[in-house]
């Protein structure tokens, strides 16, 4: 569980990024968080492992204030997935370079090469273990990099825009991968802008803008408000544009629909089918 | 582990005397401040040297980027103290290591009253006007100009292997040294996949298309600058004299008596 107190930080104590956030996620939790660029969602989810720390207001880890653990410790619990792999890939084969992170937090050669095969399997990976991982493709590396914190098996998983640069079936398959995470009872936590992405497979949005948290709730909810939406430049959902295109027409649908079920049971009402 | 005394190499913009100077006027200032500096390794010359180019830095209102910077330096200048007073054979190990603190301050400070204000693209038109060849003026300010972007990948590299576990600042000096690698290999990538992207976006702009440059904006050298540029050469000269023919006079000989 994860609990942030009223915390604020500036960068260099002058440029504010979080400006009083308070928050809390249970074990287990799907969310997503979204809002412009400088909202301060990166800054949000680099507090969780302690890569930054609070000016003011605490952050609370499992129960344990962040301040008393340093960032390799807290890396165990807390994985962080970055948005560019070019900033931690440094080994000569994909293989090593999973391993080292594994290494660091304390686990044995066996463990490690047994924990990498895991996860390279798990993400339909193992045919470039022995491969460089500068030689690989854009897509690839970020899934090189995903894979060396998966292997790790924190107990929260955060992502920063993990969508970017991979095609629908690789994003399809990361959200498939997430979800079987959260199944397992992990907590998954993604910054994006991908709003679609947010609708299918996540149960929690968190909207940020300026510094504070706009809307937190269901994703059903928070993204289908529209000052939301508008705070955090993003176009509405394809759900909630043809609900609100079909409501024009029958006023019986709600315009604040995002999810393809709901629609389906409110349009076989109305054309006499099974509700 | 910070670089903030990279800061003091940062072109700030602020309009100053020291700004509005030709910046091959400043050249010569700043690789006179640099010359003389590197001339004298005793404590008061140092001391005077740093006299005179603080005050400079005060009239490029950039005193508190330059304060800050050197205490970003002083974890380095300590290391600098330590093992040299520790190491030194010179008979005042201390004094000695003063002076090399202080030598590298001096250094430090001539170098910063150039870059903190000249414009990237003033260096670059300078050169040119010193009749370098425009494309490795250009390579030179591009080079400026990617200093901090390359500073701010360094904490982004930093964060990304922390969270992977790497101790940056735990462990012995060889740990400590080995716990480098993670941070140079992606750094170096980085820089070299940016540059082929810089240089494929800047041929499909037109980059090298004609033969003869004309440029928007000329550098003239005004009286103020001919009369910076006097000043410093003077006191090149008579730094040189000093050095060289005549002596320092005894009581800039002094030192601590360890």
């Amino acid at each position: 569980m994860i609990i942030f107190e009223d915390v604020h930080f500036a960068y260099d104590q002058i440029y504010p990024a979080l400006r009083g956030v308070s928050l809390q996620i249970d074990d287990g939790e799907s969310i997503a968080v979204m809002g412009t660029n400088g909202a301060g969602k990166t800054t949000l989810i680099k507090h969780m492992n302690g890569l930054l720390r609070p000016d003011q207001g605490r952050v609370i880890v499992n129960g344990v204030d962040a301040r008393e653990k340093s960032v390799a410790e807290l890396s165990r619990t807390v994985g962080l997935v970055w948005q560019n792999p070019d900033h931690q890939l440094f080994l000569d084969t994909v293989e090593k370079e999973i391993m080292f992170g594994l290494r660091n937090l304390g686990y044995t050669a066996d463990e490690a090469e047994e924990r990498c095969h895991r996860t390279l399997t798990q993400l339909g990976l193992e045919h470039l273990a022995e491969r460089s991982p500068f030689a690989l493709s854009g897509g690839e590396r970020k899934r090189v990099a995903l894979a060396s914190v998966l292997a790790t098996e924190p107990d929260v998983l955060a992502l920063d825009e993990p969508t970017i640069g991979q095609d629908a079936g690789q994003k399809e398959r990361l959200a498939k991968m997430l979800r079987e995470m959260n199944y397992e009872g992990k907590t998954v936590i993604v910054v994006t802008h991908d709003i679609e992405f947010a609708v299918d497979h996540f149960s929690r949005t968190i909207a940020m803008a300026a510094g504070i948290i706009i809307a937190d709730g269901p994703t059903h909810d928070v993204l289908s408000n529209d000052l939301v939406l508008e705070a955090c430049s993003l176009t509405p959902p394809q759900m909630t544009v043809t609900a609100r295109a079909l409501h024009q027409v029958f006023p019986e649908i709600p315009q604040r629909l995002t999810h393809l079920d709901e629609l389906e049971d409110v349009i076989l009402k109305i054309v006499g089918g099974e509700g | 582990m910070r670089l903030s005394f990279l800061e003091v190499f940062r072109y700030t913009r602020v309009d100053s005397v020291i700004h509005r100077l030709d910046p091959r006027a400043k050249l010569v200032m700043s690789t006179v401040g640099a010359i003389v500096s590197l001339m004298f390794l005793d404590i008061i010359p140092l001391v005077i040297i740093l006299c005179v180019l603080i005050p400079l830095l005060a009239a490029a209102k950039s005193l508190r980027r330059w304060a800050r910077s050197m205490k970003g330096l002083g974890a380095l200048i300590v290391f600098i103290m330590v093992f040299n007073t520790l190491y030194s054979t010179s008979p005042t190990p201390f004094s000695y290591s003063l002076s090399l603190a202080l030598r590298l301050v001096a250094l430090m400070t001539s170098f910063s009253l150039f870059f903190l204000t000249v414009h990237p693209d003033e260096l670059s038109q300078a050169l040119i006007q010193m009749h370098v060849r425009f494309e490795f003026a250009f390579a030179m300010s591009m080079a400026m100009r990617y200093v901090p972007t390359l500073g701010q990948e360094a904490y982004a590299i930093m964060d990304a292997q922390k969270a992977r576990g790497v101790e940056l600042d735990k462990g012995n000096l060889l740990r400590r040294i080995r716990n480098i690698v993670p941070i140079i290999v992606p750094l170096i990538i980085v820089s070299i996949r940016r540059a082929l992207s810089v240089a494929e976006s800047m041929e499909s702009r037109g980059f090298g298309a004609c033969e003869n440059r004309t440029y928007m904006e000329e550098l003239h050298f005004t009286r103020r600058d001919w009369l910076v540029v006097a000043i410093s050469l003077s006191i090149a000269i008579l730094s040189i004299c000093v050095r060289v023919w005549w002596g320092l006079p005894a009581w800039m000989l002094w030192k601590f008596p360890f």
